[in-house]
């Protein structure tokens, strides 16, 4: 996080799946997950485990995204992802996509085959878990697991400093599983494990804090999405809904409420950009930190004015704009809440010293530049 | 509550491939000679600018420096973009960019040339004619040529189209009679681009014409107006039967409304808004040491956060403008979400400060001036009002 001038890493990650491709891969997931929603539509429960879309996102390969060729994966890169993580919030996609993506990731880069069907991650082990990495077994309890019930493989890092490794468990073999869910009822489970079978290799230095970043990246990609998805529904809501002898939209007070959530959405659809951008090209502690607390600050206006300007309908489960308010609530306080990232980011700041600050916000974007060219 | 089947976003009722236009906010790569450039300009600055207090540097856009800006203009930091012919520098607009954001993180006293370089050297590309370009330009880039924009009137604020300022075509030329007002360093600056009202009888919007007009012209007075922090850069400008000549005209007779709404991008995404409250975040930074407690601590980091954004956002628009486009609808929201962010840090530091660190020194100083200055930031060039209207009409509302 700590990134002074002269140690950004100018080393490209990955080239992705080139501009087009990428273009055409943000079509087609809207397509499908868009398809899907309409599918569950009228649907009370929109958080269980949609199996028909799993098997078409399967189909077309796309939880390898991030999975080198060479490995039988797509090739993708983190911009490449912003299109997935920006659908799947914009259709609340009763799936752990995102999770799979960076556990099929993860997997590959420590040379783990991949399981078949679809993957979590684990970012809370609970104290005391032991990893047996000679025997391969596993005692321990992975807390807040995304769909851990419903996932084939859960993919963590086990064990701290020298000692951490990136592990694979099957919630098949938990000894319990305590299912729950977060406020917008998207399953969290609680996995305790008693000599399970473990699959782990080596995982390098700050591998925990590595995969979290990137999960709480992929996360801020969602939240632009629903971010979105609740601010076409309020504008379509602001056009049609007739009161006083006209549609609500044309009265300023609405019209300058819908403004603000408008640039609030693109500013947030512009630091996950920019975060996903420099997620491909080295260290992008400080700017995954900056788009999720930016994403986070984004939610309070935007989750309460949709409310505010549907009115007593938007409260309801006969109007769907609470799939993408409940969820923005949820993810809010998910994967790294205001306090995390603001007292992560000023401390890190903080540490540099003033003189500092500017140097490093323009070395970034400067050594970017830098990179291109060479 | 009833269900109402026809409400267009009952459940099931949306068409959900139909999507708002979105904004556009595209990445920007930075051109490979930045580096060089930010290097010489932190050189220039750490031997030009002599320590300053914060609270000069604060909102350091409003500060007049004549020499400083000569200075700038020696070394090619003005009008970089336009063409040699007219002493310009042929620079991209991204250079020019990363020149600003420098000049203003610094808090370097910019006021002088900041209109010229920012628009009216633009205006007179665009429409001016050869000779006004070559009068006016070099001297423009060179750093000793300042104007001012002469929009704003009594009776027309936010709501520009209505000035009553009137030009009457005489022999040889126009008569200028009106007034303008907030008019910035009006005194010290040589030439002023006026928007004026040509012809009475037509329509609101198209009787309207530029001038531009020699501060030094018989007729034109000026008088200072104090703000309330007690500084005099604002004024009102009077014109009493004032002779120009017809070569004064900016481009065609009832273009004055196209070309001022044509200048809106350039004036509202800029870096100075977004960075008037720098300087207090760097004061900040300097008293809260290595290991701040909270709340500052979080405050840091939130602050951080934001400046990364908007900076973002605002290389997005320089991008875009440089790409030959004008993306008016993305200047609003980067002035808008700027402005708030700029006027939000003094607020939010005041309420985490200690008491002691509010009342004396530095910080204090920089605070005070800024929580008292900061509402003329969602004032200046386009209220916060007609921005949120801007953007509204770009999502289809209006």
């Amino acid at each position: 996080m700590s990134t002074s001038a002269s140690d950004v890493r100018a080393e490209p990650r990955a080239s992705g799946v080139g501009q087009e491709e990428r273009a055409l891969l943000a079509e087609t997931v809207s397509r499908l997950f868009g398809d899907a929603f309409v599918r569950a539509a009228g649907q009370q429960e929109r958080a269980t485990f949609d199996a028909e879309l799993w098997a078409q996102v399967e189909e077309l390969g796309l939880a390898a995204l991030l999975v080198p060729e060479a490995e039988g994966g797509a090739g993708g890169c983190f911009e490449d992802a912003l299109a997935i993580a920006q659908e799947l919030g914009r259709f609340a996609v009763a799936l752990p996509l995102a999770e799979s993506l960076l556990a099929a990731q993860t997997l590959a880069e420590a040379g783990i085959a991949r399981p078949a069907g679809a993957l979590t991650l684990a970012l809370e082990v609970e104290a005391a878990s032991q990893l047996d990495p000679e025997r391969g077994l596993f005692t321990g309890a992975l807390a807040n697991v995304p769909w851990g019930a419903e996932a084939a493989g859960v993919v963590a890092v086990l064990g701290t400093g020298a000692n951490a490794r990136i592990a694979l468990l099957s919630p098949a073999h938990a000894a319990e599983c305590v299912s729950g869910a977060n406020l917008a009822e998207e399953p969290r489970a609680r996995l305790r494990f008693e000599r399970a079978r473990a699959e782990s290799a080596p995982a390098g230095a700050g591998a925990a804090l590595r995969l979290f970043e990137r999960a709480s990246l992929l996360r801020t990609g969602q939240i632009a999405g629903a971010l979105a998805a609740a601010l076409e529904r309020s504008i379509a809501h602001a056009l049609g809904r007739v009161q006083f002898g006209k549609p609500i939209g044309q009265f300023q007070a609405v019209q300058q409420l819908l403004a603000r959530m408008g640039s609030e959405v693109a500013a947030v659809d512009c630091a996950a950009a920019a975060a996903f951008r420099a997620a491909d090209r080295g260290d992008a502690s400080f700017e995954i930190a900056s788009a999720k607390l930016r994403a986070n600050l984004a939610i309070d206006l935007c989750a309460a004015g949709a409310h505010q300007i549907h009115g007593a309908i938007g409260f309801t489960r006969e109007q769907d704009l609470r799939l993408f308010t409940q969820r923005l609530l949820a993810w809010r306080g998910e994967l790294g809440n205001d306090r995390f990232w603001a007292a992560r980011l000023g401390g890190e700041v903080a540490a540099r010293g003033a003189a500092a600050f500017w140097l490093d916000l323009t070395a970034r974007a400067d050594a970017q530049s830098g990179l291109r060219e060479s | 509550m009833p269900r109402r089947p026809g409400d267009p976003s009952t459940l099931g009722s949306v068409s959900y491939s139909a999507r708002v236009a979105q904004f556009r906010f595209d990445s920007v790569e930075l051109p490979s000679s930045v580096p060089t450039l930010r290097a010489e300009l932190r050189a220039f600055l750490a031997a030009e600018l002599p320590a300053t207090p914060a609270h000069k540097r604060a909102n350091c856009w409003a500060v007049f420096d004549a020499e400083f800006s000569r200075k700038l203009g020696a070394r090619g930091w003005i009008g970089m973009v336009w063409p040699k012919r007219y002493g310009g520098h042929e620079r991209s607009a991204l250079e020019r960019y990363v020149v600003l954001e420098e000049l203003l993180a610094a808090g370097a006293p910019v006021a002088a040339h900041w209109i010229a370089d920012r628009q009216s050297g633009m205006a007179l590309l665009r429409y001016g004619s050869e000779e006004q370009r070559t009068r006016w330009l070099p001297a423009m880039a060179a750093g000793t040529a300042y104007t001012c924009i002469g929009m704003s009137e009594p009776g027309a604020g936010s709501d520009l189209a209505s000035v009553r300022t009137r030009a009457t075509q005489v022999a040889g030329g126009w008569r200028i009679n009106g007034q303008k007002i907030w008019t910035t360093h009006a005194r010290d600056c040589q030439l002023m681009i006026a928007l004026v009202r040509t012809r009475p009888e037509a329509e609101k919007h198209a009787g309207l014409s530029q001038f531009l007009l020699e501060m030094n012209t018989p007729g034109i007075r000026v008088r200072p107006i104090t703000d309330l922090v007690g500084d005099r850069h604002f004024t009102e400008v009077f014109f009493d039967d004032v002779f120009v000549p017809d070569s004064a005209l900016l481009g065609p007779e009832g273009a004055g409304w196209k070309q001022v709404t044509s200048e809106l991008s350039l004036e509202r995404s800029g870096p100075e808004r977004y960075l008037s409250s720098f300087a207090l975040f760097v004061e900040l930074l300097r008293v809260a040491g290595p290991d701040p407690a909270e709340p500052l601590r979080s405050l840091i980091g939130r602050a951080s956060a934001q400046f990364w954004t908007l900076r973002q956002m605002s290389l997005s628009v320089a991008g875009q403008l440089a790409a030959g486009r004008d993306p008016m609808i993305e200047a609003a929201v980067v002035k808008d979400l700027g402005n708030e962010f700029e006027q939000e840090l003094p607020r939010l530091v005041q309420a985490a400060l200690d008491d002691a660190l509010a009342r004396e020194g530095e910080l204090a100083r920089v605070l005070a001036h800024l929580l008292q200055v900061a509402p003329s930031f969602s004032l200046r060039g386009g209220t916060r009002e007609i921005l949120r209207g801007i953007i509204a009409r770009g999502m289809g509302l209006r």
